[in-house]
């Protein structure tokens, strides 16, 4: 005879007679591409990092604060096999090392859109306990660290880890404390700030495993992997979720993980059509163009071509340069383009031949 | 350096631009906050026509931005 009752848990990891799956939602894990599934950037084509925030793979970006041109960076970078359950990862490789000063910031980092962390309750006495787990590998060895942050940069959780064998993939978790104080954003801003630090300055490296308003983005004597040449730090399984303990990281059907991550970035590109629209009535070098772009994104976006000349209209015209950016509520993302020469009135679809047209909502 | 672009639609600016990328005045957007910020700082402002503008000139656009 079945028994039926009430349970009061945060996780069930077990039960009897039932299967129950631990801390069910639709969305257990709160970092989007967390096992460097999609890459919409480049592919699995490494690149060399620019100056400040370079998002080199959906939803990842890693921060040089001096100069840029310090990282080789893509989707497997370095052709490892990752851990067991995983066909990708988040691949870091240091290409020209440089002794960090004081104020230097290299990290690894992904931003928590504030919708997806409302529910913790952050920056009242209810703040929710979570979890952070990832898989990570290195050619370095010893203690690493990094740090979740709120919107203003004036709340931290420096955290630390141990990698104790090179070149090996190593498991961690870590239990943080719900932040009773800091300001956490709930709307489409900037909820919670993870970051992976790959050599922060000493300005930036404090005492671990407490909140504090002290600028501490890592924890003191941390490993800076952009010191040594040739250094690797590879990441997948990345997962932050509710509740004391890690679970199995939440794989989501590759349709939904696409899905998430386009509504902070779609890429359109290698020989593909981008968008339809017609050329203006009152103007023949005046176009119109919607992207198809499924559902809306986080901002209106921020569009970048780096071969403006390269994007075609079949029929004969090309784009000079890309005007305005429009977005609308129901997620019509629409762009004024200017052209060589055209016909008024013609309904054209640009075609992007070798190059490609990227929209960046990014946080 | 940036340099304006104007909106037929709008018929006015409502947004930049900055080498490949075309940023739009969107409070949300991080790029366009990144604009705000560099033009506070001193970063070079163009209008439409490519034409250098003053610091008074950036003054005063500053203000009607969202």
């Amino acid at each position: 005879m079945a028994t039926y009752g009430t349970v009061n848990a945060e996780n069930i990891t077990s039960s009897t007679g039932g299967v129950i799956s631990p801390n069910i939602t639709s969305l257990r894990n709160r970092i989007i591409n967390g096992a460097g599934t999609i890459s919409q950037y480049n592919g699995s084509t490494a690149t060399t990092n620019t100056a400040g925030s370079y998002y080199f793979m959906d939803r990842w970006l890693v921060y040089d604060g001096s100069g840029g041109s310090h990282f080789s960076v893509g989707q497997n970078k370095g052709g490892v096999t990752p851990p067991t359950g995983f066909t990708n990862y988040i691949g870091i490789n240091v290409t020209s090392a440089v002794s960090a000063s004081a104020s230097n910031n290299f990290s690894l980092q992904q931003q928590i859109e504030g919708f997806n962390i409302a529910d913790l309750a952050w920056g009242t006495a209810s703040a929710k306990t979570v979890t952070l787990s990832f898989w990570v590998y290195s050619s370095l060895t010893g203690t690493f660290g990094g740090s979740l942050r709120d919107n203003g940069a004036d709340y931290f959780y420096p955290f630390s880890f141990s990698i104790p064998v090179a070149n090996t993939w190593t498991q961690i978790s870590i239990t943080i404390t719900g932040a009773t104080g800091g300001t956490w954003l709930t709307n489409n801003g900037r909820g919670i700030g993870v970051l992976f630090d790959l050599g922060l300055g000493s300005s930036f490296q404090g005492t671990g495993g407490a909140w504090t308003t002290n600028s501490y983005y890592t924890v003191t004597g941390a490993t800076p992997l952009v010191g040594t040449n040739g250094a690797n730090y590879y990441i997948t399984g990345v997962q932050l979720e509710v509740g004391a303990q890690a679970t199995s990281f939440d794989y989501r059907p590759y349709t939904t993980e696409l899905a998430l991550c386009s509504r902070y970035a779609k890429v359109y590109g290698g020989y593909q059509f981008a968008a339809t629209g017609y050329i203006a009535h009152n103007s023949s070098t005046t176009a119109y163009v919607v992207f198809p772009t499924g559902a809306p994104m986080r901002a209106t976006p921020t569009l970048t071509c780096p071969s403006p000349t390269s994007v075609s209209i079949p029929g004969g015209y090309n784009v000079s340069s890309f005007g305005s950016v429009y977005a609308d509520t129901a997620g019509a993302i629409g762009t004024a383009v200017t052209l060589a020469a055209g016909t008024v009135g013609e309904g054209i679809a640009l075609y992007t031949n070798a190059t490609t047209i990227t929209l960046s909502a990014e946080l | 350096m940036y340099q304006l672009i104007f909106s037929e639609l709008k018929n006015g600016f409502d947004g930049v631009r900055k080498e490949f990328t075309s940023i739009p005045f969107a409070p949300d957007n991080t790029d366009y906050q990144q604009f705000v910020r560099d033009i506070k700082n001193g970063v070079e402002l163009k209008d439409a026509e490519g034409n250098q503008m003053t610091p008074e000139q950036i003054t005063t656009f500053l203000e009607t931005l969202p």
